[in-house]
């Protein structure tokens, strides 16, 4: 038998592998603990604390922040923007990382569970049922947008559009950052005059087979359009601002699937297949092999006309009986490692300079949550002279169209039934 | 000292892989078992979900779509893998054939969905010639569809992906196979066939086993293909315990999990049948039956 000398280093490295394995579950474990007091302790009295001394706790600290990453000028105005400012201004490190606030929420979960106490993530971007499920779940810090001074300045607690989000009481646990309106975008080489209402899109979805779809149920921008389709069958009166009722359902639900199934031979591959996400009808719309695209953000078409990805002739509109806007928000975990860094940030990104960036059409385009009144006369000047763009219907229009967002039951209900009702009819 | 050599050495040379497949592969499907008999939020021990599982016509779909897009893809996969290498095994001496056939391979599958997107979708680069030459008047005249419940797409990627696999794990076999072999089947008046069948299959068959049931349970539990290729409904299996997974109220997550249980044990099963199976083949033959 001849010696292996490869044999010998494989006991070895078992060993090593052994040790290592210890040393690092015992290093883990009691750099957890010194953290977990020393984060628990201070955590309570930032809210308490005068801001200055929330300003020094966060220089010179990293603030790590968690956000889909879908969108390249999002993500630029982050990453070339709002980081070097926080940078300059108060000495800390923005770090942008990309994850879908699905997962964004079971990685808490998962670190709740194991009684992590310190996480990664400082800041998270967050609304809707997310934030339902996140602030029943305990998953969120602590209430503290109106220690931000930008919050208490220019939004206020007292705003009655921001007192819930779908439906859910903020009561501070998050901040907003952006307002979005749901429009309708179609390419006016093809289509001269838009639908006004349901009836109309019908119509024409019938004369041009194949060139209208929409997202599957699982989509935000699906769910989306299903939900105006229940303003329209349902009525405004019962639904905005207004509980669930089961009862609304069971007498309207089969106007919104008959609707629905009548329309669905006539879509994109006859209705057969869906698009996954609003990314992939998004691309159908680009290639033109269809004709009309949505979403939340009257302006995000500025950006895709100007990069050349939709036709230079995409327009906008809105139907009957009217456009569902919602707000998005910044909000702190509840095991976020650097909860004073996160506060600055988000007090930064609040900032009326940071907010008119935001809006420009190049950049990201999306409405402000501040109320323009409470601004300085230059800066309401700065907002209003704000060309949006071509596409961007103009703002008395959206304003006059605005739909809350319903309880987000509703959206729960067209999950559970969309695929059987309307899908799975076809065969 | 004999004893240490002979039985506890390969355990502890083997310690480090095993360790990694407890850790990290068993752990995981622990946890998936135990959150899928628990329920979602009392943590009470329960069956239900197996039950609504097992009585939820929307699994049975996705289940046959998963099942017969896995087997259709393996199946051709390994029989085109095993006639390009079989003509062509002798090309594959030179680094430069070699390398071209495994170019796929070096492709994610992810972007390989994406190219097929692109060839074959309605306005892909099939269509615009089509289009181009006149055959076609409109994009929605083109004839080929990817992105069908039949997964059809998902199909193709695969073949094409998994086709050069199939052929990296054939040809060392083929380079050990003793020439002398066909020389006697030859003499003795035998075709290729007898010559495949009597020579070359008997090798391959441990290896063909082996790679079936690698690729099968690759396919049949991947997420990025059916996910750019799949349809609204049915989806793969990977895709519904995903789509449950991550829905908003988290009560369907046991659900998901159960999926992955079905899976899993699945492929397991096929996996120790298809052991076996070669196993007995083999001792058949060292007794010279």
């Amino acid at each position: 038998m001849f010696k292996n000398p490869w044999k010998k280093c494989g006991i070895g490295l078992v060993g090593i592998f052994l040790v290592a394995i210890f040393a690092g579950c015992t290093n883990s474990e009691s750099g957890q603990t010194d953290e977990h007091s020393e984060n628990s302790a201070s955590s309570e009295a930032l809210l308490e604390q005068p801001w200055e001394k929330t300003e020094a706790a966060a220089e010179n600290s990293q603030v790590n922040l968690y956000m889909w990453g879908g969108d390249e000028g999002v993500n630029r105005y982050i990453d070339n923007w709002v980081a070097p400012r926080l940078k300059e201004n108060y000495d800390i490190t923005l770090k942008r990382y990309p994850m879908d606030i699905t997962e964004v929420l079971q990685k808490l979960q998962t670190e709740k569970r194991a009684n992590k106490e310190t996480g990664v993530m400082d800041i998270i971007w967050i609304n809707g049922e997310n934030f339902k499920n996140a602030k029943e779940n305990g998953l969120l810090w602590n209430s503290f947008s109106d220690k931000l001074p930008n919050f208490k300045k220019f939004i206020g607690q007292d705003r009655a559009d921001l007192q819930t989000d779908f439906g859910t009481p903020v009561e501070g646990m998050e901040a907003p950052w952006g307002k979005v309106q749901y429009v309708f975008f179609y390419d006016a080489a093809h289509i001269k005059k838009p639908p006004q209402n349901f009836i109309e899109l019908a119509q024409w979805v019938k004369e041009n087979p194949g060139k209208f779809t929409y997202p599957e149920v699982q989509d935000f921008t699906g769910s989306g359009f299903m939900k105006h389709l229940l303003y329209d069958k349902m009525g405004r009166d019962v639904l905005e601002n207004e509980l669930y009722r089961e009862e609304l359902t069971n007498e309207h639900g089969d106007a919104v699937w008959q609707y629905l199934n009548d329309i669905q031979p006539y879509l994109w591959k006859n209705g057969e297949n869906y698009p996954a996400s609003l990314t992939e009808l998004d691309r159908l719309y680009s290639q033109g092999e269809v004709w009309m695209t949505m979403g939340y953000n009257e302006a995000r078409a500025e950006r895709l006309i100007e990069d050349g990805t939709f036709p230079e002739t995409t327009k906008s509109f809105i139907m009957e009986p009217g456009s569902i806007g919602n707000y998005h928000f910044l909000s702190i975990p509840f095991n976020s490692p650097n909860k004073a860094g996160a506060m600055v940030a988000i007090n930064e990104l609040l900032s009326p300079e940071a907010q008119l960036e935001k809006m420009q059409p190049s950049v990201w385009g999306e409405n402000t949550p501040l109320s323009l009144e409470k601004l300085s006369e230059a800066d309401q000047e700065k907002f209003k002279n704000i060309e949006r763009g071509d596409s961007v219907l103009p703002s008395e229009q959206l304003e006059a169209a605005y739909l809350n967002e319903m309880d987000p039951a509703y959206t729960e209900w067209l999950k559970e039934n969309w695929m059987s009702e309307v899908v799975q009819t076809t065969h | 000292m004999k004893l240490f050599k002979q039985r506890i050495k390969p355990y502890l040379l083997l310690l480090p892989s095993v360790t990694a497949a407890i850790v990290f592969v068993g752990w995981g499907t622990a946890a998936a078992l135990l959150e899928s008999l628990q329920d979602w939020e009392t943590g009470e021990w329960t069956v239900v979900y197996y039950h609504e599982l097992f009585t939820n016509p929307v699994f049975w779909d996705s289940l046959f779509l998963s099942f017969s897009t896995a087997l259709l893809s393996t199946a051709v996969s390994v029989v085109l893998g095993l006639v390009v290498t079989r003509y062509l095994y002798h090309y594959f001496r030179k680094n430069r054939w070699k390398l071209l056939v495994w170019l796929p391979m070096l492709v994610p599958h992810l972007v390989a969905a994406y190219l097929v997107l692109l060839f074959f979708s309605d306005s892909g680069l099939l269509s615009s010639l089509l289009y181009r030459f006149g055959w076609i008047q409109e994009m929605s005249e083109y004839p080929f569809s990817v992105q069908n419940r039949q997964g059809t797409g998902i199909i193709l990627t695969y073949i094409w992906k998994e086709v050069p696999f199939v052929i990296l794990m054939l040809l060392p076999v083929y380079y050990q196979l003793n020439s002398n072999y066909e020389a006697v089947i030859r003499t003795l008046g035998g075709g290729s066939w007898e010559v495949f069948k009597t020579a070359e299959f008997p090798a391959l068959a441990p290896v063909l086993t082996e790679t079936g049931i690698i690729l099968f349970s690759f396919t049949i539990a991947a997420f990025e293909v059916p996910y750019i290729l799949g349809v609204t409904y049915p989806k793969m299996l990977p895709l519904l315990s995903y789509q449950w997974y991550f829905e908003n109220d988290w009560s369907s997550r046991p659900a998901a999990m159960a999926v992955m249980m079905v899976t899993t044990f699945l492929t397991l099963l096929l996996a120790f049948l298809a052991f076996g199976l070669s196993q007995r083949r083999r001792n058949q033959m060292s007794r010279g039956k």
